[in-house]
């Protein structure tokens, strides 16, 4: 069964589901690697009409430096061997995921693509979904006045899902539940001043609701300590330099670490980062924050009879304490409660299972071999060519320097076993499953055996043709190339320089109009 | 013609540092003359040599791997803003270089196989008295992952 890559057809035709940094890591690593050869097409699909993923729709605004990859991205979809399809929704079909659809992940205007679409029309598959829902509390749930970091998120970045406008009006109290740097960057965006925003690429419709904030006090509620803390200490140091803001004095118990531990070089600075507190001193600023360690909310209840106007909701605060084996926090027994105006969950990312084709509950994702090969569910079967990366592999943990280097690892590994089919027609080498990463699952020994493989792609599919959908929705203009992406961006941009600042956003309806797209209505 | 191409692939040990080329910004610096510039010599995570090369006073780390096709990432462009550039270089030549601010070391703290001297490419100025460093990779993502995480020294 030996075949030439040269002379029997394509090496490789990649579908690519996830337009984001990790698919746009591994495409471009790819592309690059195998830059000599003309037989590779990689098609990346998103069902958003944009591409960039979290870089476009989760980095703050205030951050504008970290958004200088897309100029890789961009380079990389220069190479005539990469098409993007945007505003293409890929729907998982049986035997891959035959949960239903949450209605509330669903983006109506998005081509449906079911995946047994993709499979004949491509070698290889690559799944780069992401971590597209937010963690929620278990007993707190989202209500008008407790939201979802993501909403926030998606409000100041103008994701296509459409959030509602969170009510900042008469809201002088602000608890976020987690610490990690999502709770600071919406910390932060709440605090700082609204006209040292406004440059930045922060819509025009949230700075008139920023402008009009009353919010005073942002509280952040850690369940552990501050060496657990998952905040870094580039997004805590900018927390203590918001002009006019200033942070609660934490006492210095808090911030000595027990004597038998051996913190890290990391830990060590945001420790003394913390012992330093703010620039402005607390009591002289109009506005405040506070981190409260070891506060577990347990309940958030809204009884308007026991508290008063402007903060009419009470959470109750479980202290906890760290379990000295497990790391786990564990309450004391003592809680304590905490008024406030609104409250803000941020307790981390997961993948959606109904945008996940090979979704295992039990993880919470897909099931993935050191490089990313993906694993059947059931049986533990490689399903060959088929590959994962990112948050969606890897959970919804690290940095852009982290996803890149995942998604370099994931880039080397297809290319590695490209090479390997070429010699041997199987997947890889036994060596290569030597090692644990990925997915969290442990399996050690065993995966230096070979295992049984499955094979859903088509390793003859042609390097010209599409999927139906895509070949019908392309003429009918219900999709959003690359070329077209380039025409609104340099739109938005040249729009936001008319007011002095880096872009200004454009919704769905205004892309839709200004390049004569027309929806899939559903 | 593939399989010539990645004979190196062969070896899942390879040094992929060192025989791959990514999309690279030529013309951000000058080369100096040959032979009147200051050397640099970059090594991989194992010690060995990728190229050495010459370069002016002035130019960063960052920039002079980008000329000269070392793959060596700067997905922020040498704003201080990831940990893509991080190197590291011999004690000796460390302690001449100016303390890393605040910021740098902000993002060292997520550098990956972070050492004692360690530094962001970005933030390297290039200096006579610099002629002659070794500037070392750290091991690429795979081996650090097939060795196990705790390779970082920190």
């Amino acid at each position: 069964m030996r075949r030439s890559l040269v002379q029997s057809g394509p090496p490789m035709k990649l579908a690519v589901i996830g337009g984001g940094p990790s698919a746009l890591y591994v495409t471009s690593r790819l592309l690059s690697l195998l830059k000599n050869e003309p037989n590779i097409r990689v098609h990346v699909y998103d069902r958003l009409w944009s591409p960039y993923g979290l870089v476009r729709y989760g980095v703050a605004p205030d951050h504008p430096e970290v958004k200088n990859c897309t100029h890789k991205f961009d380079e990389t979809a220069k190479d005539p061997r990469f098409r993007f399809f945007g505003n293409i929704e890929v729907v998982p079909t049986p035997p891959f995921g035959s949960i239903p659809r949450l209605p509330s992940t669903r983006l109506g205007h998005a081509v449906q693509l079911p995946v047994s679409s993709i499979l004949p029309y491509y070698t290889h598959l690559l799944l780069s979904t992401g971590c597209t829902l937010p963690t929620l509390h278990p007993t707190i749930l989202p209500s008008a006045l407790c939201i979802p970091a993501l909403s926030l998120v998606h409000w100041y970045t103008s994701h296509p899902s459409n959030p509602p406008t969170p009510p900042l009006h008469q809201k002088p109290h602000v608890s976020i539940i987690g610490a990690g740097n999502v709770s600071l960057d919406v910390a932060r965006i709440l605090l700082t001043p609204p006209s040292l925003l406004s440059g930045y690429d922060l819509p025009r419709h949230v700075l008139e609701v920023l402008n009009r904030s009353t919010v005073k006090h942002v509280s952040i509620l850690a369940r552990r300590g501050p060496l657990e803390a998952a905040f870094t200490a580039k997004e805590l140091r900018e927390m203590m330099n918001i002009p006019g803001t200033s942070m609660k004095h934490i006492p210095s118990d808090l911030l000595a670490p027990p004597p038998d531990v051996k913190v890290t070089r990391q830990q060590s600075r945001i420790l003394q980062l913390l012992q330093k507190g703010s620039k402005e001193k607390y009591g002289t600023t109009e506005k405040t924050w506070s981190v409260d360690f070891f506060r577990s909310p347990t309940q958030l209840s809204s009884a308007a009879g026991e508290t008063k106007g402007d903060l009419p909701l009470t959470l109750t605060l479980s202290h906890t304490a760290l379990d000295p084996t497990t790391h786990a926090s564990v309450p004391t027994g003592i809680t304590s409660q905490l008024h406030t105006s609104l409250v803000v969950t941020s307790l981390g990312f997961q993948a959606d299972p109904s945008s996940t084709p090979f979704y295992d509950p039990q993880l919470r994702r897909f099931r993935t071999l050191p490089g990313g090969r993906v694993v059947e569910n059931q049986d533990g079967r490689v399903i060959k060519n088929v590959y994962g990366s990112g948050w969606a592999a890897g959970g919804a943990k690290g940095v852009l320097a982290s996803t890149m280097m995942d998604a370099y690892n994931v880039a080397e590994t297809m290319v590695e076993d490209l090479v390997a089919s070429d010699a041997t027609d199987s997947v890889a080498s036994p060596s290569s499953y030597i090692g644990v990463q990925n997915g969290g699952v442990e399996r050690g020994e065993e995966d230096s055996e070979k295992r049984d493989i499955l094979e859903i792609m088509n390793p003859s599919a042609s390097l010209y043709s599409l999927p139906p959908e895509i070949a019908s929705a392309l003429p009918e203009r219900k999709v959003v190339e690359f070329k077209d992406w380039k025409k609104v961006d340099g739109e938005e941009v040249k729009r936001g320089q008319e007011s002095g600042k880096e872009r200004e956003r454009m919704g769905w309806e205004e892309v839709k109009d200004f390049l004569g797209l027309k929806p899939a209505w559903k | 013609m593939l399989s010539t191409c990645f004979l190196s692939f062969a070896s899942r040990n390879s040094q992929l540092t060192g025989s791959l080329t990514l999309v690279s910004r030529h013309g951000e610096i000058q080369r100096p003359k040959p032979g009147t510039g200051v050397k640099l010599h970059f090594k991989d995570s194992k010690g060995n040599d990728i190229k050495t090369v010459e370069v002016n006073e002035g130019d960063d780390i960052l920039s002079i791997a980008h000329e000269h096709d070392i793959d060596l990432e700067g997905a922020c462009e040498g704003s201080v803003a990831c940990s893509t550039c991080h190197v590291i270089l011999p004690p000796e030549y460390y302690d001449l270089l100016p303390e890393p601010e605040d910021d740098e070391n902000d993002m060292l703290d997520m550098a990956f196989g972070l050492t004692d001297t360690s530094r962001l490419g970005c933030q390297v100025k290039i200096t006579k008295e610099l002629d002659n460093m070794a500037v070392t990779l750290p091991a690429a993502t795979r081996n650090m992952f097939v060795d196990g995480e705790g390779t970082s020294s920190h």
